[in-house]
């Protein structure tokens, strides 16, 4: 037994330190996370909009041309669980807050983040926002949520040239979404548009996660409720070879639940931009993600649907 | 607990410690904490279907001891009949009360009756069809005084709930574990190497074949209507090897963790894609359910003994029945009939015990003539698993009519296929070192015994760096649904 255990323990021990090693190389690395977390703990009480939402708000919403303080706390596949998590922590600090500008996207209440193939990200919640509603071991560690292949590339990238994972603007706009590198609008319009779809959205597990979804919108307006905050929903807009592609029921549903969650609130309007047709080929990025012409034309929207709220 | 997961990577060291400590290998205790930490192990999915397992335990451990004392062989047979009613009962509604009832609203609404009936929203607690399987073994064994009962209700529950093969096998005759439950364990250092090794494979196998296959297999049975032929095939390809590494891995995982604690369990693949017919891939294919299914189904009813009749009879059932033993869709009984149309010629030519030796044993390559067979075998499995793996039957003829159609001759169009390529390559790989293990039972247990310690050691730290280093999103065990 002595003999087995002191074999395992030393063929293990190299392992143990590298991954440690690693551990704390990947943590240094600046990251759009840590950088927004840093930004709202300073910056918090000046914020008077605040966005949050998924790669559709990261990408289509720059807060430069917004007309107030403005600041983007979205992340790339960040699911309405995390935009309630974010609201809980930063909600004492958040004392100008005047609008929350929140996407309800085709997916948006058929996804949590922890349950679907993103589930990596989790880890930016815990080890950079400190955001401990994981129950999942690996979602405390940058060595155990990714592919060694991954952050072995983190690593080089990082310590051999240079270059940082921020893709982030000073606001937290996604810069790296460039027209001049658009990519094939109808090649993403149909994969994309697939990967947004529910397999089965009847079943138990979708159903489930569409209510709590339901549920944590509910709580977002419920504090914006409380709070004086106004919530402007909207479905951002999409070239038309994802929009083909999309169930109709499953669009149905998110649109018809958001529309009936929203009329209960005073302080809640919704825009269904889905097929707004100021935004042509040129403004997207993909399918489904809008480029930083878009992204213009959208924040300015935005901005003049808040400053008709007021 | 998933064992491709961190939490049962702490929890095995621990539980494994705890157990070792015992003082003086007390029996009692140690299975005290097995009996424990297969509680935790289970409830870590739900608690609340514990409730069901610790049921099972209490009822076949009263019947096997009624049994003892029972002489009148009719109320022998109530005992019996009450293990097996509440067993499959249990198994029953779980799994199969919706299969039935919409199958009797269809078929009655067919006739022009409409039944007013709704299905309930039921979840299926996790290993029932393996732990159901197992307890059953120990009262019809009991019941034909193969096996004399047990008093001892710890070892009796830590026999029906051990948690290396409670969610997924290999189910376990009471014949084979319960008597180790009894027998005084010491630490044995091959043994526990040997487990160590197993499980090792079994990860690779999970994480770094089966999980990266899923990817793959998942993304093209999901979208089949619009993929072409050739891509259709690529997929049933990736699914054939993500079940192959997913439940045979599962299966070398919970072997090796078994042998950590002292314990042998069956063995339960043998290397089956190497098979030279469909007998010799069900001799090598989940050899503990098509044993069990051999010893308490096909032999009561008769067997191969009767006539032509009575063979293809037994046939159909026990693989219709095997069939259905995964999931109450057709699909499944109709991937069961389909090998049992594979089977019956060899059987009715008294041809299915013709390979009963290991594939070119002793040599390095096969002959041309065991090649084809291979491959032929092969090829019939993958057809066999588009049933397995489809949505539903309607599903199924679609995916095989996309196969055979002209767009079976175009390239390949999915995404992500740099990443398949290298899926194919680590396919590859896998082939040539369980082609070079296959006269062992498991592929690395004697790769590299030979060679100097640094190269063989090389040689694992290799293995856990493709694990972490290939690693596919981390997928639930397939059986797990069964």
């Amino acid at each position: 037994m002595k003999h087995f255990l002191t074999k395992i323990l030393v063929f293990s021990l190299p392992i143990v330190a590298v991954a440690m090693f690693m551990e704390v190389l990947l943590r240094n690395i600046p990251n759009d996370y840590l950088y927004k977390k840093d930004f709202l703990d300073n910056h918090a009480a000046e914020v008077e909009n605040l966005i949050l939402g998924s790669s559709h708000a990261y990408y289509g919403l720059n807060p430069e041309y917004f007309s107030d303080n403005t600041f983007n706390a979205s992340h790339i596949s960040q699911s309405i669980d995390y935009d309630y998590e974010l609201l809980k922590k930063y909600k004492d600090q958040l004392e100008g807050l005047k609008t929350i500008v929140l996407p309800i996207s085709y997916f948006t209440l058929f996804e949590r983040l922890e349950k679907g193939p993103e589930s990596w990200r989790v880890k930016n919640y815990t080890i950079y926002y400190e955001i401990n509603s994981s129950k999942s071991i690996t979602s405390y560690s940058e060595v155990l949520a990714n592919q060694l292949k991954i952050n072995m590339q983190r690593l080089v990238e990082y310590y051999r040239f240079n270059n940082s994972a921020i893709t982030s603007s000073s606001l937290g706009w996604g810069t790296s979404f460039n027209s001049e590198n658009a990519r094939d609008l109808i090649k993403t319009g149909k994969n994309t548009a697939i990967k947004h779809s529910v397999e089965n959205m009847t079943s138990q597990k979708h159903q489930k996660i569409f209510d709590d979804n339901l549920e944590t919108l509910n709580l977002i307006l419920q504090w914006g409720e409380s709070n004086d905050v106004e919530v402007l929903l909207f479905t951002p807009p999409a070239f038309k070879t994802y929009r083909r592609n999309l169930n109709n029921k499953q669009l149905t549903k998110t649109i018809k639940a958001t529309k009936a969650i929203c009329a209960k609130y005073q302080n809640c309007t919704y825009e269904n931009l889905l097929s707004d047709k100021n935004f042509v080929a040129k403004d997207f990025y993909d399918a489904d993600h809008l480029s930083e012409i878009g992204a213009k034309k959208l924040s300015r929207l935005i901005d003049e649907k808040i400053t008709e709220l007021k | 607990m998933l064992f491709n997961s961190i939490d049962f990577a702490i929890f095995l060291p621990t539980v494994f410690l705890l157990y070792w400590l015992i003082p003086n290998k007390n029996i009692k205790l140690q299975n005290l904490l097995i009996v424990a930490a297969s509680y935790v192990f289970y409830g870590w999915w739900d608690w609340r279907f514990l409730s069901l397992i610790i049921f099972s335990t209490i009822v076949d451990y009263t019947v096997g001891i009624k049994l003892k004392n029972e002489e009148n062989q009719s109320k022998r047979k109530v005992l019996l009949w009450t293990s097996i009613l509440v067993n499959l009962g249990f198994l029953g509604f779980f799994k199969y009360y919706n299969f039935f009832l919409e199958n009797f609203i269809t078929a009655f609404s067919f006739f022009g009756t409409e039944i007013k009936a709704n299905t309930l929203i039921i979840v299926l607690p996790v290993g029932i069809s393996f732990y159901t399987f197992q307890t059953l073994s120990y009262t019809i064994d009991v019941y034909k005084r193969k096996l004399k009962p047990t008093k001892d209700i710890i070892a009796f529950s830590a026999f029906v709930s051990f948690f290396p093969q409670l969610v997924a096998g290999p189910i376990e005759r009471a014949t084979n574990l319960l008597p180790q439950f009894y027998r005084k364990r010491n630490f044995n250092y091959l043994k526990a190497t040997d487990g160590a090794r197993q499980i090792l494979w079994g990860l690779f196998k999970k994480i770094v074949i089966a999980d990266n296959c899923a990817e793959f297999a998942n993304q093209i049975f999901s979208n089949s209507a619009d993929m072409n032929g050739s891509t259709l095939a690529l997929g049933a390809l990736f699914f054939t090897f993500q079940i192959y590494g997913d439940f045979s891995g599962y299966s070398d995982i919970a072997i090796g963790t078994a042998r950590l604690f002292g314990f042998d369990l069956m063995r339960n693949f043998a290397f089956p894609y190497f098979s030279r017919d469909m007998a010799e891939f069900w001799r090598r294919w989940h050899i503990s359910l098509s044993t069990w299914f051999r010893d308490y189904l096909y032999i009561p009813l008769g067997g191969s003994r009767g006539g032509t009749w009575m063979k293809v009879r037994n046939t159909f059932i026990i693989f219709i029945v095997s069939g259905f033993w995964h999931g109450a869709n057709w699909t499944f009984i109709a991937w069961g009939a389909l090998n049992a149309i594979y089977f019956l010629p060899l059987l009715l030519t008294h041809k299915n015990r013709k390979h009963l030796e290991i594939v070119a044993q002793g040599k390095y390559l096969p002959t041309l003539q065991e090649l084809f067979l291979m491959l032929i075998t092969f090829g019939l499995t993958v057809f066999a698993w588009i049933f397995f793996r489809a949505e539903n039957i309607g599903h199924a003829f679609n995916y095989i009519s996309g196969v055979l159609s002209p767009s079976f001759f175009e390239f390949p169009d999915f995404a992500n296929k740099k990443r398949a390529l290298i899926t194919l390559i680590l396919i590859g790989v896998f082939l040539l070192i369980e082609w070079s293990g296959r006269e062992q039972e498991f592929a690395i247990e004697k790769l590299g015994m030979k060679w100097k310690p640094a190269l063989r050691y090389s040689m694992y730290y290799g293995i856990i760096i493709a694990i972490f280093w290939f690693g596919g999103k981390q997928q639930e065990f397939i059986y797990f649904q069964f």
